[in-house]
């Protein structure tokens, strides 16, 4: 009892609950606002809370992770531009739901999975991290290699109708994962003696790029001078009826345990859990065709995935002391700078910071409710209402603001212009952009996997089978295979019969 | 009046470095993205040092290629005093031997070193060595048995490691992570034998048992890690190899601007606020100004490039 009171006294003092509201509305409007990520504000504002107590610095991570991961599905669902990468997967069904003038049923459907999937993925860091944690440390090179193959088999299921061109897209971003100085052989690969191209073309760049520069253009095509009136922006409270909830509750399930696992093994992260997450909805699905066409189960598949990686991606940082990823090791960097000691012992020597932490992402889950269902969503939806001659050059100033805070190179604006280009032809001649994205993000994982597993095996190939583990995943990836090819076995054959 | 204005104004651009320095802000750039162990030191001392030098300071991160791509665009930078680099010692010593760079140690003003923490080497409990002279011979013993997890191929801490073992005749497999976390996972899940890395994320593991550090990099034992042997200690003194942190000028600074800097430097590396930080990271504030750093940078470069010679690593 001691501990909870200590917990909740800590979490519910003025400092921290301000920092928790505040943050949580920053983080909406850094998610929805293409080009900021909440990478770079977290890193830009913790070091203004050094001097103030940890829970304060702590609780405005919380609220900029969780409240960013729900931002970037309001451009995604209003103008097709997803505010974060991990929002790419909610532009599948949001924008065509908002085109039948469902934009208000999407958003809230897209906050009410956000909220869940955080809630899922907080209860989870708070009962069960320590044994998570502990099982992750059982992934070895051989089962990353296994999970980045079943990522890359998930394409089979995001191609679209034309496979031909989905593998091409698929090619294509595992070339540009090439790009940048070899990690195992220390070889500079297609860099063309450019020193920025060493470290490799920076993910968040060629993403914004690619994906919130097409729609930009086609906004502009569009010419549009006088923007919606108010009358055509139906934003009036909508009910979701309770039939419709009950059937989003199996995606909200299946979508918060793909979260938190993509979340406790690092390097993969919120767009590879929606990308999971949207595409078992889709096989689960009775009518997987409808997906792509508005579905709003895709929607609540890739908000629920998305934000059910956060919580849990904090839990081998907060367990054992190893940052899963960039915002992790700014926690624990924030925390270090507090004089605490990451590791196992973390939370038994400070369980009132670290427990507050906790009970932090989980409130501020659900802040996303009231922040993003009553105000920011409201705010942003008048966006829809601005004439393109002005959006179109404030969402570029925007991305290109964004994209030169990551690295400070203005060379990524480039890089981000040549993306968009790309991204624009291919779109016009039917090329599935999703493909590029995830060849992007797991060919390197694939392949430096598969090569330290070599290298710690000598060479022998049958170490990626035979540790149970990587046996297990490497099955589970042929079922992901033949699946679809199975169901159309199926499918083929009922007709037959009748 | 004209006359008088165009006087003042070539003696302005004549003589910079007679006016007050410092009169404007001055910009850092980091190498480095932010977030990381060199931007929070450098953050944290920066704001010490706005309050020793009474004017402002700009952080600039320019991240990537293992911290060249910062250094190199710092090269642009006027030796005026307004831009200084502040790295940790790879970029300068370690990348240039494996990457071809537009810069060399000697291309810049060296200002101080400010910190410093020695890379580790840790076996599982199980290990059949309890000291640092048994780890050594039992890997000399078994060429080609062990892996050790490393920062990074070509790494400062991959080169530190090596250094020790080309010294001994020890042949163990190198397999390069992204950084001491992935290294230390892949220890405690047991899928390489040694973890190399920094001192700090281990260190909790070595309380609990779970982690059994034998060898620090550096010539003298660490205090948080008793069991470990420094290099001294095993007749390897001079094979020592630090993660270390410093600031830098571009080429041709003027010599006071030089000197107030390291001043300023000197005193707040080693104010109690900023020690304290660094012990919360594992490392302890060494200043190194003058010829001193010039010695040091350049003796790191030469030992290193004699190991990454030997590993077939060098451009």
């Amino acid at each position: 009892m001691g501990l909870i009171s200590e917990i909740l006294g800590g979490v519910f003092a003025a400092g921290p609950i301000v920092a928790m509201i505040g943050a949580s509305i920053l983080g909406v409007f850094i998610g929805a606002l293409p080009g900021l990520n909440p990478v770079m504000a977290i890193a830009l504002l913790l070091p203004l809370t050094y001097s103030m107590e940890p829970l304060v610095a702590l609780g405005m991570v919380a609220g900029i992770y969780n409240g960013s991961m729900y931002g970037g599905a309001i451009p995604a669902i209003l103008l097709r531009i997803p505010g974060t990468p991990a929002a790419i997967a909610t532009t599948f069904d949001g924008y065509p739901m908002a085109q039948k003038g469902e934009a208000a049923r999407a958003l809230k459907i897209a906050c009410w999975s956000s909220a869940i999937g955080g809630v899922a993925s907080a209860i989870a860091l708070m009962t069960i991290g320590p044994i998570l944690a502990r099982a992750t440390l059982y992934f070895g090179p051989a089962e990353y290699f296994w999970i980045a193959m079943f990522g890359m088999a998930s394409i089979g299921v995001m191609v679209g109708s034309d496979a031909v061109k989905g593998l091409m897209a698929a090619a294509l971003g595992l070339l540009l994962g090439t790009v940048g100085l070899d990690q195992l052989s220390g070889v500079a690969r297609f860099t063309f003696g450019e020193v920025w191209l060493l470290s490799g073309l920076d993910l968040i760049v060629i993403l914004v790029g690619l994906y919130a520069l097409p729609p930009v253009i086609s906004l502009a095509e569009a010419s549009d001078i006088k923007g919606l009136s108010a009358s055509d922006l139906k934003l009036e409270a909508v009910k979701v009826p309770w039939s419709e909830v009950r059937g989003l509750v199996p995606t909200w399930l299946r979508s918060s345990l793909i979260g938190i696992g993509v979340g406790i093994l690092p390097g993969a992260g919120g767009n590879i859990a929606a990308f999971l997450s949207y595409n078992a909805a889709k096989s689960a699905s009775d009518q997987p065709e409808s997906f792509g066409t508005g579905n709003p189960q895709g929607v609540a598949a890739a908000e629920c995935g998305n934000n059910s990686d956060n919580a849990a991606s904090m839990i081998p940082a907060l367990t054992l002391g190893i940052p899963g990823n960039v915002i992790a090791a700014l926690v624990l960097g924030a925390l270090l700078i507090h004089g605490l000691q990451p590791g196992p012992q973390l939370f038994h020597q400070n369980p009132g910071l670290v427990g507050g932490f906790m009970v932090q992402m989980l409130l501020t889950s659900l802040l996303i409710l009231a922040v993003g269902g009553a105000a920011a969503t409201r705010i942003f939806a008048q966006v829809q209402r601005l004439p393109g001659v002005l959006l179109v050059p404030m969402i570029l100033v925007l991305m290109a603001v964004g994209v030169y805070v990551i690295n400070g190179r203005v060379i990524d604006l480039w890089v981000m212009f040549a993306a968009g280009a790309a991204g624009y032809i291919l779109e016009k001649i039917n090329v599935p952009l999703a493909p590029i994205v995830l060849g992007l993000i797991l060919g390197p994982m694939a392949e430096q996997s598969v090569r330290r597993a070599l290298l710690i095996s000598r060479g022998d190939p049958t170490e990626l089978f035979t540790r149970p583990l990587s046996a297990v995943i490497a099955l589970a990836t042929l079922g992901l295979v033949l699946w679809p090819i199975l169901k159309g076995l199926k499918a083929r054959r009922r007709p037959q019969a009748q | 009046m004209k006359h008088l204005a165009i006087t003042a104004a070539v003696l302005a651009l004549a003589t910079p470095a007679f006016a007050e320095y410092p009169e404007r802000a001055i910009e850092v750039t980091i190498p480095a993205p932010a977030g990381g162990g060199t931007d929070t030191s450098a953050r944290k001392l920066a704001t010490l040092l706005e309050e020793e030098l009474g004017t402002s300071i700009a952080i600039l991160n320019v991240a990537g290629g293992g911290g060249s791509v910062g250094v190199t665009q710092f090269m642009l930078q006027k030796p005026t005093g307004y831009s200084l680099l502040a790295t940790w010692n790879s970029p300068i010593t370690t990348v240039p031997q494996v990457q071809q760079t537009a810069y060399q140690p000697d291309s810049f003003t060296p200002i101080a070193s400010t910190s410093e923490t020695a890379y580790t080497l840790c076996v599982n409990p199980d290990f059949p060595a309890d000291t640092g002279e048994a780890f050594l011979e039992e890997l000399a013993a078994n060429p080609g048995k062990y892996t050790y997890g490393n920062d990074g191929i070509g790494g400062t801490m991959q080169l530190a490691a090596e250094r020790i073992f080309q010294s001994r005749g020890i042949e163990a497999v190198a397999i390069p992570f992204g950084g001491a976390g992935e290294t230390l996972q892949n220890f405690l899940g047991g899928h390489v034998d040694i973890y190399g890395g920094s001192i700090s994320p281990v260190l909790p593991y070595t309380e609990t048992g779970e982690a059994k550090c034998l060898l620090v990099t550096s010539a003298a034992p660490v205090k948080a890690l008793p069991q470990a042997a420094g290099l001294e200690s095993l007749g390897l003194g001079d094979e020592e190899t630090l993660l270390w942190r410093m600031v830098l000028g571009p080429a041709g600074m003027d010599a006071d601007v030089v000197a107030t800097l390291s001043a300023a430097l000197e005193k707040t590396v080693n104010d109690p606020a900023y020690v304290e930080f660094l012990a919360t990271k594992g490392e302890i504030p060494n200043v190194v100004t003058g010829a001193a750093l010039t010695a040091r940078v350049q003796g790191e470069y030469d030992a290193l490039a004699k190991v990454a010679k030997a590993l077939g690593l060098s451009q």
